[in-house]
């Protein structure tokens, strides 16, 4: 098959006079008008994807729709690796382990080697952190629009240290707000008080004395709604597949809080066909919540045997993750395969120069084979106050949306679950301010520049996310989405939280 | 068959740039895997493979979006309008004021393609396309996430799309001009353009005033095999097999391709002789197998004294206007671009002559 065409001699078809027709080739090589598409392609790589395409396209006839169903699909953006994984699957080399077609809701373990990307991987430039703010749209009620525009005047006012009408407009704002129904209003009063504490200095209390409180709060909140499900989900799969055929495995989760992540875990484990691994969790716990961390193990302990895994825990307390020293881990290195975990930490250690550092330093050096990360989809840890508060208005808006529904003590508990965030996020500055939420694209830069290479989440674990959404999420408006081997999951167009996954590994 | 497939696939290559053939190519390829031969649709891999992109309240490009869900019908449309002059307005729409006072600014309302069964609104390649529109022709798009088959059969589509449009004509931050209406066009490409008929012809019933309807590369059929089919299945990304497949999944259980939702003029068809039809514009690809189907539609609608502009892109295959990398997509703006604003002729009656591009 001939490969006639050149970038440029293609260009050459069109005769006319217009401006923006070239093919304008980036820095990084990626074609431009196919990265705006969602497509990562290298210029120089067209021509061979293209021959690819076209090797596919002479098998296609009805006999290759088979495919979708026993394929599992990593990365689409990265079409030259898509590809590449297209064909290799017509020529199968080893046998795929279907995933178990009748436990459909369960976790399954599948092979670990799909989940590395073969091929080409596209590097992860240098991203920087823009913000593609989603704007909040109200009803046309007017109340709607005067709220939002006087939490904005001021929040504003907060910026320019113009306490005086700051005060002024806090107060308007109540006033507006107690107008107003469901989400808006509830969302408004926390922005409100965030504004207000702000204003006359009565700086919320830490977690510290609520610790028991704040446990309670969070259980709460993975009741009532999807988002602490899903994190926890897809993270599992992502840690099944770099488990499949380890013998001994060892998860570190640097936020063991109730463990409510690892039952699920231990039972696809001991599903897990060949038999269940040895299985040894080290839960990470803060001294300053007085959380019984061995209590939440020994709980664990007891499902495991019920399941028959051979399980062992260990408990570690510490003032702040970036205390976490290697030795404190006692890696077994040669025997046992290693996952971190981290659902909603890692974004509490920006509050501190050089935590997030630490962290990622002590992770390197045991070289896990899979990094786990969940965080909030936002920038919420811009230097401006008055865009730090817009965009997390905006998130929060979304938030509560999602909540809304008949009354119920989970909800009512999320709702303040999520409301201390806010305050936190509004009201404190310093170290105190430790919801301090950045973007996937910020987290994947921070990774790529420490030296992680990216692991992909598949469609396997994006249609069993999507399927546990139908089942516990009830209403319509989840969505799960794939960027670049990430998942994310929203309310309507709007993502909300993002799982990435990640190794170190000891050969590179 | 080999050989024939390749004097094809060398051929396609010629007609189109590289990377245009690598995107629709791998549209080609990605469909054919979601496609199953018992009619059903692998929803969740096709909402994978999807590219998404989110709205940006900040301008790029002199472009902003945002989405909005009609909580009563719990229909999502993405709104994409030209940046404020003023850039301490950045980041906020005010739902109290008009678009403009004084000057008239058309709102498209978009329905995307994908045979009815595709993509969404926040799909990167329609996003991109309506922002295209915006900056290009300098209108306000309105974008439809209008429910697909084949979990939606017709006339889901239709009555979304009936449903925007009465939202959009309601909404006084889209009125524009000095008698402060909403002035709108229906538009959409493959199936949209058959959406944005269809919501017309019930437009110009219920009495609902739409400008002009702008059809590109419609998708309309029938159970003829039509010289066009017959001559370019397979040809150019696109096979009488697939076609017929989107069109199951979307009519009735039981129907044919003769039902008045698939072919409007024909046996089954609703004459429009009488009716308030508003002006079209409807553009068709000359690589593209359904369009003897499209210039049928040109002629039924010429047949009832209706306005229609037809733009004939001899050289142009389906998905053309995603990339603005050849001259078609130039052509075609500038044609909107004249369709759009050209209210205050509206007394003048033409059709104008064919255009034929090289």
């Amino acid at each position: 098959m001939k490969r006639e065409h050149s970038h440029r001699e293609t260009s050459a078809v069109k005769t006319g006079s217009s401006s923006m027709t070239a093919n304008k080739e980036e820095a990084g090589g990626f074609d431009e008008l196919l990265v705006v598409l969602g497509y990562k392609v290298r210029s120089s790589d067209m021509a061979d994807v293209a021959n690819k395409l076209e090797q596919l396209e002479m098998v296609l006839d009805d006999g290759i729709s088979h495919l979708s169903d026993d394929t599992v699909h990593y990365n689409p953006s990265d079409l030259s690796g898509w590809v590449d994984t297209l064909l290799s699957d017509l020529n199968p080399t080893c046998d795929q382990v279907k995933p178990d077609q009748d436990s459909e809701y369960e976790l399954s373990a599948i092979p670990g080697s799909a989940a590395y990307p073969r091929g080409k991987r596209t590097r992860t430039g240098s991203d920087s952190p823009t913000t593609t703010r989603s704007m909040v749209v109200l009803d046309s009620q007017e109340t709607g629009v005067r709220l939002v525009h006087a939490l904005l005047a001021c929040a504003e006012a907060v910026q320019q240290n113009n306490l005086k009408l700051a005060d002024v407009l806090v107060k308007h704002v109540g006033l507006l707000a107690s107008s107003q129904a469901g989400a808006m209003r509830k969302v408004a009063t926390y922005f409100a008080e965030g504004l207000a504490r702000r204003i006359y200095r009565i700086y919320p209390r830490d977690d510290v004395g609520l610790s028991s409180f704040s446990d309670t709060l969070q259980i709460h909140f993975y009741e009532s709604c999807p988002y602490l499900k899903f994190a926890h989900f897809t993270a599992n799969q992502a840690i099944l597949e770099a488990f499949a055929t380890a013998e001994k495995v060892h998860v570190i989760d640097l936020g063991l809080n109730q463990g409510l992540q690892w039952p699920a875990l231990i039972q696809a484990l001991a599903l897990r066909p060949g038999g269940p691994p040895d299985f040894r969790l080290t839960g990470i716990g803060s001294s300053l919540t007085g959380q019984s961390v061995q209590e939440v193990g020994w709980k664990l302990g007891q499902l495991a045997n019920v399941v028959g895994v051979n399980f062992e825990f260990k408990s570690i307390v510490l003032n702040s993750l970036s205390d976490l020293k290697p030795e404190m881990l006692e890696i077994r290195t040669g025997s046992e395969s290693v996952a971190v975990n981290s659902v909603f930490e890692l974004h509490r250690l920006l509050a501190h120069p050089g935590s997030i550092d630490n962290i990622l330093l002590t992770i390197k050096s045991i070289k896990p084979d899979i990094i786990t990360v969940v965080e909030q989809e936002a920038n919420h840890n811009g230097a401006v106050f008055l865009d730090r508060f817009t965009e997390s208005l905006h998130y929060y808006s979304s938030l509560f949306d999602s909540l809304e529904g008949p009354p119920s003590q989970d909800r009512v508990m999320s709702e303040l679950y999520l409301g201390r965030q806010i305050l936190n996020l509004v009201a404190c500055e310093g170290e105190d301010r430790v919801e301090r939420h950045e973007t996937l694209v910020q987290w994947r830069n921070r990774f790529s520049m420490g030296g992680f290479k990216p692991v992909n989440i598949g469609s396997y674990a994006y249609k069993q996310a999507s399927m546990l959404l139908a089942l516990y999420a009830g209403a319509d408006g989840y969505k799960v989405e794939e960027n670049e081997g990430c998942l994310l999951l929203g309310w309507q167009t709007r993502p909300l939280i993002a799982t990435s996954a990640w190794r170190f590994n000891r050969v590179e | 068959m080999a050989a024939g497939n390749e004097v094809n696939l060398n051929e396609c290559k010629r007609i189109v740039p590289l990377n245009t053939w690598v995107l629709i190519s791998n549209f080609k390829l990605a469909y054919t895997l979601l496609r199953r031969p018992d009619g059903s649709f692998n929803r969740h891999l096709a909402e994978f493979l999807d590219r998404k992109v989110p709205p940006n309240s900040f301008p790029v490009d002199g472009v902003f979006s945002f989405d909005h869900v009609d909580t009563s019908t719990n229909l999502l449309t993405r709104i994409y309008l030209p940046a404020p002059l003023d850039p301490s307005r950045y980041g906020a729409v005010d739902l109290t004021k008009p678009l403009s006072t004084t000057e008239i600014v058309p709102v498209l309302v978009f329905f995307h393609g994908g045979s009815f069964t595709h993509s969404s609104a926040n799909s990167a390649i329609y996003d991109t396309f309506c922002r295209r529109l915006v900056s290009i022709c300098g209108v306000v798009v309105v974008s439809v996430d209008y429910r697909r088959s084949p979990e939606h059969r017709y006339p889901c589509a239709y009555d979304d799309g009936w449903s925007a449009l009465k939202w959009v004509k309601s909404r006084i931050w889209l009125q524009s001009g000095k008698d402060s209406k909403v002035y709108v066009y229906l538009a959409g490409d493959s199936s949209g353009g058959n959406i944005a008929h269809n919501v017309a012809v019930r437009a110009s019933k219920e009495g609902v005033k739409v400008l002009g309807n702008i059809l590109l590369h419609p998708m309309f059929g029938g159970m003829e095999r039509t010289l066009s089919e017959k001559r370019l299945d397979g040809k150019y990304f696109v096979t009488i097999q697939d076609r017929d497949w989107y069109w199951r999944a979307f009519l009735p259980l039981g129907e044919d391709r003769d039902h008045p939702a698939c072919n409007p003029f024909g046996p089954r068809g609703q004459s429009l002789e009488g009716v308030n039809f508003p002006k079209s514009l409807v553009v068709v690809a000359g690589l593209d197998l359904v369009q003897d189907w499209q210039l049928a539609y040109v002629q039924g609608l010429q047949k009832t004294g209706h306005d229609v502009n037809l733009l004939y892109l001899k050289q142009a295959t389906i998905g053309f206007y995603f990339l603005p990398n050849n001259d078609h997509f130039h052509c075609l703006m500038d044609e909107l671009r004249r369709f759009v604003h050209s209210v205050e002729d509206d007394s003048l009656s033409k059709s104008s002559p064919i255009l034929l591009t090289p």
